[in-house]
């Protein structure tokens, strides 16, 4: 997630920016003043060039969500006149840069930190088990490459073999793959002690 | 290390894992060997409790492995056969810090600690890459260092060396040579057992040698053809 910015919002504490996230988020959708929203999507970026411009790059090399978001606010022209396309695409645009600012000037480990504290009263009220959403959060940002390369190499055997390529090949072998990866991680996490509520289980196989 | 297993059989799913045996481990470098599906990854997983036995008992130090396991798990290390698998967070220093949470450390404790078993394996260098970017080799010690930061007092290695290039497989087995902790290594690579004290061989579910590694060696060879 991090590559050090040399940014000043890297001294910023995980909680504040998470919870400015969440603010401008809601102070977003509470509006739909097209100078507002104009006035704020220009803010934010002036903001960020002048103290993260790396997080500006980032977000611009982020097509798939730039390309989402336009389809989505072509959608909207299409449907409901440009006004609200516009306003669509400022609140998601400027809402997009900050969370790209916040990604590339948080840790995981300070953001998994975060949300595991920000869970605490979850737990309190036995809900949720708070270390085990922030383990989750974790997870899932450790194993999107691995999904990739996974995905990537069901490919190259797709090819090596000239078999072509149709989901319902490629999906089988994918979901395998990554069921067996879970056991493991399940029980490497055990293992490791990492959940403290873990209990031991009967469990062997083909060993 | 003590690992005890009393009147100890493990069957999954109809078929018998393990036969009954008990045995005592006590030496400080002791190596598991077997043809593939002969049950060396259920031995060693009951060790640390992760597999739990259906008849008998697993004492690991003193702590019974069904009814103590957090006390188990806390004392022995495991790096499983797909090191990468075990790496739970991206970057290497933050996954090496996640295994020390339950101590409650500060976080300067937490750094230090990390820095001090990176320092010793040699990998202070990879502590802010993340896992999908390392080789094979490092992997592996990532993996180790990731165990060995909890300070465990046995480490258990699932074929450390399988599918490592030959300058990796001499890095990783260097490093196994130079660990302090009691080790059990389960492994193919045979001249990796070299000079263990104590070699088990496995074979469809039971324990048909166990002695010094040149016997057991030799054993194993015969046994195959």
């Amino acid at each position: 997630m991090r590559t050090p910015t040399g940014s000043i919002l890297e001294c910023v504490p995980p909680a504040v920016k998470l919870a400015a996230l969440f603010s401008i988020s809601v102070l977003l959708f509470l509006t739909g003043s097209l100078t507002l929203l104009g006035s704020a999507a220009g803010t934010v970026l002036v903001l960020c060039l002048l103290f993260c411009r790396f997080a500006v790059l980032q977000w611009l090399k982020a097509w798939p969500l730039l390309l989402t978001i336009a389809a989505v606010a072509l959608w909207t022209a299409y449907n409901d006149g440009y006004q609200e396309a516009l306003v669509l695409l400022l609140r998601l645009g400027t809402l997009s840069l900050v969370a790209t600012v916040v990604t590339v000037t948080t840790s995981i480990g300070e953001f998994i930190e975060t949300v595991t504290r920000a869970a605490i009263p979850l737990e309190r009220l036995g809900i949720a088990n708070a270390r085990d959403i922030g383990l989750a959060i974790g997870l899932v940002m450790r194993f999107v490459p691995d999904v990739r390369q996974r995905y990537l190499a069901v490919v190259d055997a797709h090819r090596a073999r000239g078999l072509p390529l149709r989901p319902t090949t490629l999906i089988a072998p994918m979901v395998i793959g990554t069921l067996k990866s879970a056991d493991d991680i399940a029980d490497a996490i055990d293992a490791r002690g990492i959940r403290t509520n873990s209990h031991p289980q009967k469990r062997a196989e083909n060993a | 290390m003590q690992v005890v297993f009393n009147d100890v059989s493990v069957t999954y799913a109809g078929r018998v894992v393990l036969q009954p045996f008990s045995l005592r481990l006590t030496e400080r470098r002791i190596g598991i060997i077997g043809l593939n599906g002969s049950g060396k990854s259920t031995f060693s997983k009951m060790i640390n409790g992760l597999v739990l036995p259906d008849t008998g008992t697993v004492t690991t130090n003193g702590f019974d492995a069904r009814q103590q396991a957090h006390e188990v798990r806390a004392r022995v290390g495991y790096v499983f056969q797909h090191p990468a698998n075990q790496i739970v967070l991206p970057l290497i220093k933050d996954d090496m810090a996640l295994g020390l949470k339950r101590l409650r450390l500060t976080r300067q404790e937490e750094e230090r600690a990390v820095s001090d078993v990176a320092a010793r394996l040699g990998i202070s260098h990879l502590l802010e890459r993340r896992a999908h970017e390392l080789s094979g080799g490092e992997v592996q010690l990532a993996a180790l260092a990731s165990v060995l930061v909890g300070a465990p007092e046995i480490v258990i290695m699932d074929e450390p060396t399988n599918q490592l290039d030959l300058r990796n497989r001499n890095m990783v087995s260097r490093t196994i040579r130079s660990l302090p902790e009691d080790i059990i290594v389960i492994t193919h690579d045979l001249e990796l057992l070299s000079g263990f004290e104590r070699v088990l061989l496995f074979h469809e579910g039971r324990i048909v040698e166990d002695g010094p590694a040149e016997v057991v060696i030799a054993r194993y060879q015969e046994l195959v053809g």
